[in-house]
């Protein structure tokens, strides 16, 4: 009696928060509507969230009793990135979702387990997209994501501060870099923001990545990252900017919150990042806003050269229902129009691998757009390169070379170890 | 002489006293300024939060910030479904886990050693580990965004802890209760429901409050396994305030405040079963 009780309670215990709370599993059927999950990471404070959410009301009643397109809404980047691929690695994925276009999500390339578009995209539909989008999620000969929104982090320059140490032109050569890092210390400021910490050492990142640029040329990416020696001497550069007083104490161990902090409280002149910070530049520090000037890194073999990357594509699950693989292919031609990607771009500042007819945008918005238009190449970074424990090693090594326990040398090293 | 005993006693006993004292201020302020650090922190603006010093008053103060907090993250339904998965979860972690316990502690069989050992090697696994097999059985069981799901994930994982506190405890329970029990009348499952598990509510107190801070901080699995708010906790709330790319820290900050006030709230009114369940557990050989 005791023991069909405490058997019973069991039972109880997992059965009714499971049938109270349950919400459904749903799936595709027949003649109803079919129901899209559209899993993404643009909720919450992402300035996307609001004309992404717009568009989708806008499809679902377009669609009514047809599609019912639904959020489901992944507050946290990184955590979002650990489920998407613990998903696919057990061989499931939300029908939409979105993903970073790294080697890690490459891999999934070679499964069943995404949507091909490689005919879908034979059509007018590849219009929709800007030259050379396609080509970069094209892997063999298949594209299984769609790119969505890049990334372009030029230098963002506080002109006021150059201006009162006693420049008056972006830094065009590393030797006008250091003889305007020497002025704006003995102004009282602090050259450059960078950073060691967070999951990819994101600022100091792509500092190196400029530097590569300057040194490497376009190309770069195509080297040998364990035995040329322009990764050396990059990282040589990347070092000096962490010595003598050409950053911030904090910037070993800092995360974004500290490199994008002191560039916003004025203390630092010199700051990378990409377009989707400009908002809260403008609302939080106007001055600085109003004192920033975007532009490219400094030169050397090469010059002019910018970073920009695919930032996100977005992905369907593989299904064997046509018609939910037509609801579904409905809705990202949707969300791909120029119109509707015009108008997450207006709304967010965000620049997207789909053409955007007609956004305009703020004083540094355009000169965004005017540092990559004029920019003489284009380059991936880091991150968009090698894997995620690869990316997680640059950090590591970066503070043990930036704090004086390794060299330039060994900062390579200690990378390459982990490529494979 | 005599005088000079008392006085090096004296002397001695000061200075034991002193350290007493300097160690106990010392970790209380370890363990407090963090805490005085968040509170501050949450009613500041991003840009103080970035770069005024740590423990400076704010210039206004933000009371916006606990407003966000909370109709931003619709914090008022992840806090009911929060306190509907630690409590069931751990109910039925203590409950397994006695019964688990139980047989381990108080039945002599070959393997108890080796029972126990193998269940207290599941510490030793990283929870990163099991992530895709978790994911597999909790979506075959249809169980993917319900709090059914995260109920039988958070006891499980938890289930070498709870059954290591509860079965130090029941090891201290004399043999001769339990005998008596039997010379009248008692069955297996007596033994189990009128002797021993009344007589562990130290070590259930203790498993079950750990347990239940547990359920309450965990974020990985919770994100893993739940896609929509109806299914979520409110450590998924608190992410709501970080974007892939801009983090708006103070109104975080605000979420964290309210969201540590059950567990502070249950140590506060339980810190006594928590410690001595722990001791009582420890020193038993």
């Amino acid at each position: 009696m005791k023991k069909n009780f405490l058997v019973a309670l069991l039972a109880i215990m997992l059965a009714v928060p499971s049938f109270v709370f349950a919400n459904g599993q749903s799936e595709s059927a027949g003649d109803k509507e079919i129901e899209i999950r559209f899993s993404t990471i643009w909720v919450g404070a992402d300035t996307k969230a609001a004309p992404v959410k717009e568009l989708v009301d806008e499809f679902n009643t377009a669609n009514a009793g047809k599609i019912k397109v639904i959020i489901e809404e992944n507050p946290d980047a990184d955590a979002y990135r650990s489920k998407i691929n613990t998903m696919l690695g057990s061989g499931s994925a939300p029908d939409v979702f979105s993903f970073n276009p790294d080697q890690t999500s490459f891999m999934f390339y070679d499964s069943d387990v995404l949507m091909d578009f490689t005919d879908e995209l034979k059509g007018d539909w590849a219009s929709n997209f800007v030259d050379g989008a396609i080509e970069s999620a094209t892997i063999n000969g298949k594209t299984k994501s769609l790119p969505f929104e890049m990334g372009y982090t030029p230098i963002w320059y506080n002109m006021d501060i150059l201006e009162e140490a006693g420049v008056s032109e972006i830094p065009q050569t590393f030797d006008e870099f250091w003889d305007a890092c020497e002025k704006i210390k003995a102004a009282g400021y602090v050259p450059t923001s960078q950073m060691t910490g967070g999951t990819n050492a994101w600022t100091s990142m792509l500092w190196y990545c400029h530097i590569l640029n300057a040194i490497g040329g376009p190309n770069v990416w195509e080297k040998d990252f364990a035995t040329d020696p322009v990764f050396v001497e990059a990282a040589e550069i990347l070092n000096r900017m962490y010595q003598d007083g050409n950053t911030t104490v904090d910037a070993i161990g800092g995360d974004a919150g500290v490199s994008g902090g002191h560039f916003l409280a004025g203390q630092t002149a010199m700051f990378i990042n990409g377009p989707w910070y400009i908002g809260r530049v403008e609302s939080e520090a106007p001055e600085v806003f109003a004192a920033t000037q975007i532009g490219p890194g400094p030169g050397d073999k090469y010059s002019n050269g910018q970073v920009g990357f695919p930032q996100s594509n977005l992905v369907a699950a593989n299904t064997s229902d046509p018609a939910k693989k037509e609801a579904v292919l409905s809705f990202l031609k949707w969300m791909t129009t120029p119109e509707n990607a015009a108008k997450i771009s207006q709304a967010s500042g965000a620049m997207l691998a789909v053409k955007t007819p007609g956004v305009t945008g703020n004083r540094v918005q355009t000169q965004f757009n005017e540092a990559v238009n004029n920019a003489s190449f284009l380059q991936t970074h880091f991150q968009f390169n090698f894997a995620t424990d690869v990316m997680a090693e640059f950090g590591q090594a970066l503070a043990k070379m930036a704090s004086g326990k390794a060299t330039a040398e060994e900062f390579v090293a200690q990378i390459a170890s982990k490529i494979r | 002489m005599a005088s000079k005993v008392v006085k090096e006693k004296k002397r001695l006993g000061f200075l034991g006293t002193f350290f007493k004292w300097f160690y106990l201020i010392f970790f209380l302020c370890i363990t407090l300024l963090p805490l005085i650090w968040l509170f501050i922190t949450s009613f500041k603006t991003n840009l103080e939060f970035e770069t005024a010093s740590a423990f400076s008053l704010p210039k206004v103060w933000q009371f916006g910030n606990y407003v966000k907090a909370i109709s931003m993250s619709g914090l008022p339904r992840l806090f009911l479904n929060s306190i509907i998965v630690a409590v069931f979860a751990t109910a039925l972690n203590l409950i397994v886990s006695a019964m688990g316990a139980f047989a381990i502690a108080r039945e002599k069989f070959k393997l108890n050693n080796l029972l126990l050992s193998v269940i207290m090697s599941g510490v030793l696994i990283p929870i990163i580990a099991l992530m895709v097999p978790y994911f597999r059985l909790i979506k075959n069981l249809f169980l993917i965004d319900n709090l059914g799901g995260l109920i039988l994930v958070y006891s499980a994982i938890n289930l070498p802890i709870s059954v290591y506190l509860i079965h130090g405890f029941m090891s201290t329970i004399p043999k001769e209760l339990e005998e008596a029990a039997v010379i009248d009348g008692c069955t297996f499952s007596q033994r189990f429901t009128k002797v021993i598990f009344p007589l562990s509510q130290a070590g259930l107190a203790t498993a079950g409050v750990l347990m239940f801070i547990y359920c309450w901080n965990e974020f990985t699995y919770a994100m893993l396994l739940t896609n929509s708010e109806r299914a979520r906790t409110l450590q998924l709330g608190i992410r709501y305030f970080k974007s892939q790319f801009v983090v708006d820290y103070t109104s975080m900050l605000a979420a964290i405040v309210i969201t540590m006030i059950p567990t502070i709230l249950v140590y506060v009114f339980m810190h006594d079963q928590i410690i001595g369940g722990m001791t009582n557990g420890a020193v038993k050989g």
